[in-house]
Parts: structure tokens; sequence; C-alpha cells
């Protein structure tokens, strides 16, 4: 479950977005990224890395994290911050 | 946590840097010639200047001048010159630091010097593109994108034969390889303290050769000549109270350099970069932005085949403990030529404290981020 958020200290301010950072109740695990499919955009999942390595992209947002973390980053275009509220709640629901 | 992300800022610094500064700190502040007392600063600045002298090959340190930085530096050079920004000619590897300066002079354009897919601005290409409008060389000594260093023997002499101001960045090199400032013909260069010269952050500064008159950007008190408010020409460039913990830092920073020497610095910064070259040429998927430089800086950049940038530094740091620097390393215009998409590089840059050990992991970690990509 998703408990608070944060603007993120490594924003992808380069390319012009705004990045968020997520924060779980508990380490991410596969029944979490699992539930990432309920967003819009197409999902990597790496599983061979030393810790495997998640991302959910779509044309406004992506986001991205690692399993056993406690937080996950949402990066948006600076028109679609309210994505990150909607991605809050759907992946919130039971 | 492993960092490989000196060319962004060095970590760690030298012990002495640390201690200076926290001497610095706990001394009793003294304004820079506002007091006749004993705890002058005036000494710490000018002793600075001195090893600065040493380091960039100058003679005239009076010259040297203190900023916050490189970015206030060129800043300073490139508006107090009074130029149009179509009378500056620069290059493709240019940072920000100098091409939003002159994009935003609100004088048209400046002229660019492409370079080839390694970084390396050809001296033959500066002199071609150079037009009867041109009174200003721009260019960045090393590339923080591919580490490539410029002939800058060749390019000085074209720009003594056409008798055109040279403003150099050495914002990635000051530290790291010898300078000759003096001897390339360099009419004003610029220098952060916080990479490779082991100072901190909010430190540098910049040079302009005797005879060469720059506007101030910044006005103020200066402790001298009080009386003077409207400037004959003969103008100051360090207004307001000095970083005096900041510029014991980098003093004692260049007392580490030049007792540790810079030869020997760069033979084993070098070192350290051939040998991560040659390890991570061999992995499939890995390509190598510059890999071809003779003359380089410690900096490497990668892309990895089916895996962006951003999230390859992301996994790198998340997964691997590993501090890298992804995108466009605030250099816009090399990318294209460089043949690196509009996502950037993935850059390692190493310091003369990084360890072969933690080189290995690092590759470790491309390796499996580049197996993962490929399935």
């Amino acid at each position: 479950m998703i408990i608070d958020r944060r603007r993120s200290l490594e924003s992808c301010t380069e390319s012009g977005w705004d990045a968020e950072d997520l924060l779980t109740d508990a380490e991410i695990d596969d029944e979490f990224i699992h539930k990432l499919k309920r967003l819009d955009g197409s999902l990597i999942y790496m599983k061979a890395l030393k810790k495997p390595f998640f991302k959910l992209e779509y044309h406004d947002y992506v986001i991205k994290g690692i399993k056993g973390d406690l937080f996950f980053r949402m990066a948006y275009h600076k028109d679609s911050k309210y994505k990150v509220d909607e991605a809050i709640k759907r992946l919130n629901e039971e | 946590m492993i960092y490989l992300n000196n060319a962004a800022t060095s970590y760690p610094k030298p012990d002495k840097v640390i201690n200076s500064i926290n001497k610095a700190l706990n001394a009793l502040p003294s304004g820079q010639f506002r007091s006749g007392g004993i705890f002058s600063d005036d000494d710490l600045f000018s002793e600075c200047r001195k090893k600065l002298g040493l380091v960039f090959g100058i003679k005239d340190v009076d010259r040297i001048f203190f900023s916050s930085g490189s970015t206030e530096g060129l800043n300073q050079i490139l508006f107090g010159l009074g130029f149009k920004a179509n009378e500056y000619l620069t290059t493709a590897t240019e940072h920000n630091s100098v091409l939003r300066p002159l994009y935003n002079m609100g004088s048209g354009e400046p002229v660019i010097v492409p370079c080839d897919e390694n970084g390396k601005v050809s001296p033959e290409d500066i002199r071609k593109s150079i037009t009867h409008d041109t009174k200003a060389i721009v260019i960045n000594h090393c590339s923080n994108v591919t580490g490539a260093v410029q002939d800058m023997d060749a390019i000085g002499q074209i720009a003594e034969e056409y008798r055109l101001c040279l403003i150099l960045d050495c914002s990635q090199s000051a530290g790291c390889m010898e300078l000759r400032i003096d001897d390339w013909n360099v009419s004003a260069c610029a220098f952060t303290g916080h990479k490779s010269l082991m100072g901190i952050q909010g430190t540098g500064g910049f040079y302009i050769k005797k005879g060469i008159e720059l506007k101030p950007l910044i006005y103020g008190g200066t402790g001298r000549d009080s009386r003077v408010i409207k400037y004959d020409g003969d103008y100051e460039y360090e207004a307001g109270t000095r970083n005096a913990p900041g510029t014991a830092g980098l003093s004692a920073a260049l007392d580490f350099l030049l007792e540790t020497r810079i030869d020997v610095i760069e033979k084993k910064e070098r070192q350290l970069t051939d040998y991560f070259i040659a390890e991570i040429s061999s992995i499939p998927g890995v390509r190598i932005f510059g890999k071809d430089i003779e003359k380089r800086g410690p900096v490497v950049s990668i892309g990895i085949d089916g895996v962006k940038p951003s999230d390859a530094a992301y996994i790198l740091q998340n997964g691997y403990d590993i501090v890298t620097r992804s995108g466009l390393q605030c250099a816009p215009l090399i990318h294209k030529y460089i043949g690196a998409g509009e996502d950037g590089v993935l850059r390692f840059s190493f310091s003369y404290f990084t360890k072969e050990e933690e080189l290995n992991a690092a590759i470790e970690g491309i390796k499996d981020i580049a197996m993962s990509a490929a399935g």
C-alpha cells in the first residue's frame, strides 16, 4: 500500500518532467508489481538483476522501482501531475 | 555506496581539505582588506592564487579572480567582454554554462563548430568556421560527456593567427591534467573548485589576461577604494564578502594536488579509465561513446541496448549502490554528433580515489543490465 509521497530529490528535470517518490508500507513484492497492470502503459520487469527492476511506461508518465524497496518513482509530464493521484488510488484498491 | 560521478562533484575529498575548512570556520573571521587585524584573509586568497597559477600554468596570478564556480566565471567572461552572441565561435561539446549565456544574450546566435563521434573538435574546422564577425573562440578543454581533450596548442595558434580572444572552459580538466594557459595564448578561462581540483561546491574562479577588460556582472563592496562609486574602467571582480572557508579548502586541495603531482593523478586516472573501457568493451549490447580518444579525462559514457540511460542509472543506484549520472549531462548539443539518442548517455567518472574494485562492481552491474535487456 502507498502511504506517502514526496518530491523526488532526483527528479527528471533534464527532460522537463517532474518526479515523485511514492512510499510503501511494505517491501515491494511481485504482487505489487503485478498490480501495476491496472494502470495504462507497458510493463517491463527485469527479474534477473541483483535486485529486480520494474518499469511501467506511458506517454505522459513513467513508474520505476526495485523489488524489495520501500519506495518507487513516478515521473510525469508537468501537465499530468494528477496521474499520481490516480495511480495511488488504483494501486491502493484491494 | 560506490561513487562514480566525480565529473559532477568529486568525492571523497582529501582529509586536508576537510581539516582546512574546519579550521577556517573555527577561526576568527576577518574582512577581505576590511580590517587591520592580524588574521588577514588576503594571505589566504593570495596564497591560493599562487597555487592556482602553478596548476594552470599562469604567471600573472593577480589576474585570477575567485567566483562561485565555472558558471559564474563563464557568465562574467562572456557577458563582460561585450561581444554580440554571433561574434562568438564555440563548439558542439559545450556545457550549458557556455551555451545558455550565449543563446540568451539577445544578439543573435553563436557559430557552432561540430565535433566528431568521440567529441573531438578539429582545429581546422574551427579555422574554417571563423567569419569576419568572429571575435572570440570559446571551447571546452575536456568534454564532460566523452572525456575528449581538445588540442589547445593548435587552437591557441589559430586564435593568435586571427587575433581572436580564446576563452577556455577548464571545468573538467583542472586538477586532472596539465594546463598551460599562458603557453596556449588563452585570453580568459574559467574553473570550478569542486571537481578534479578537489575543493568544495561554491568555489572556483576565472582568469583574464592582462589588457583584456571585462565589464563586471556584479558590483558591490570590495573593501578597497570605497569612495569610488563609479568606476573609470579599472574594474574589480570580487564584490561582496568572499568565500574564505571554501577558499581555504581549495587552497588545501591545491596543496594536495601539487604534493601528489598532477601527472601522477592523470596517470592513475588514465589507468582506471583504460581498464574500465577494456572490460566493458566486450559486453554485448554496450556502446562506448568516445572510445577512441588518445588524450582523455577520467570520464566514460555508454549506452546499453534496450535500456534508457536513466533506467540504467536508477538500477545501478538502487540495485547495486553505485552512483552514476544519466542524461544529457547539461551538454545538449554533443549527443547528436557522438551518436547518442535524445535520452543522452550513462556516464561513469572517476577520481584519484576511485578503487579498481569499485570499477569491477560497476562492470558487473553493466553486464547484468545488458544481459537482462537482451533477454
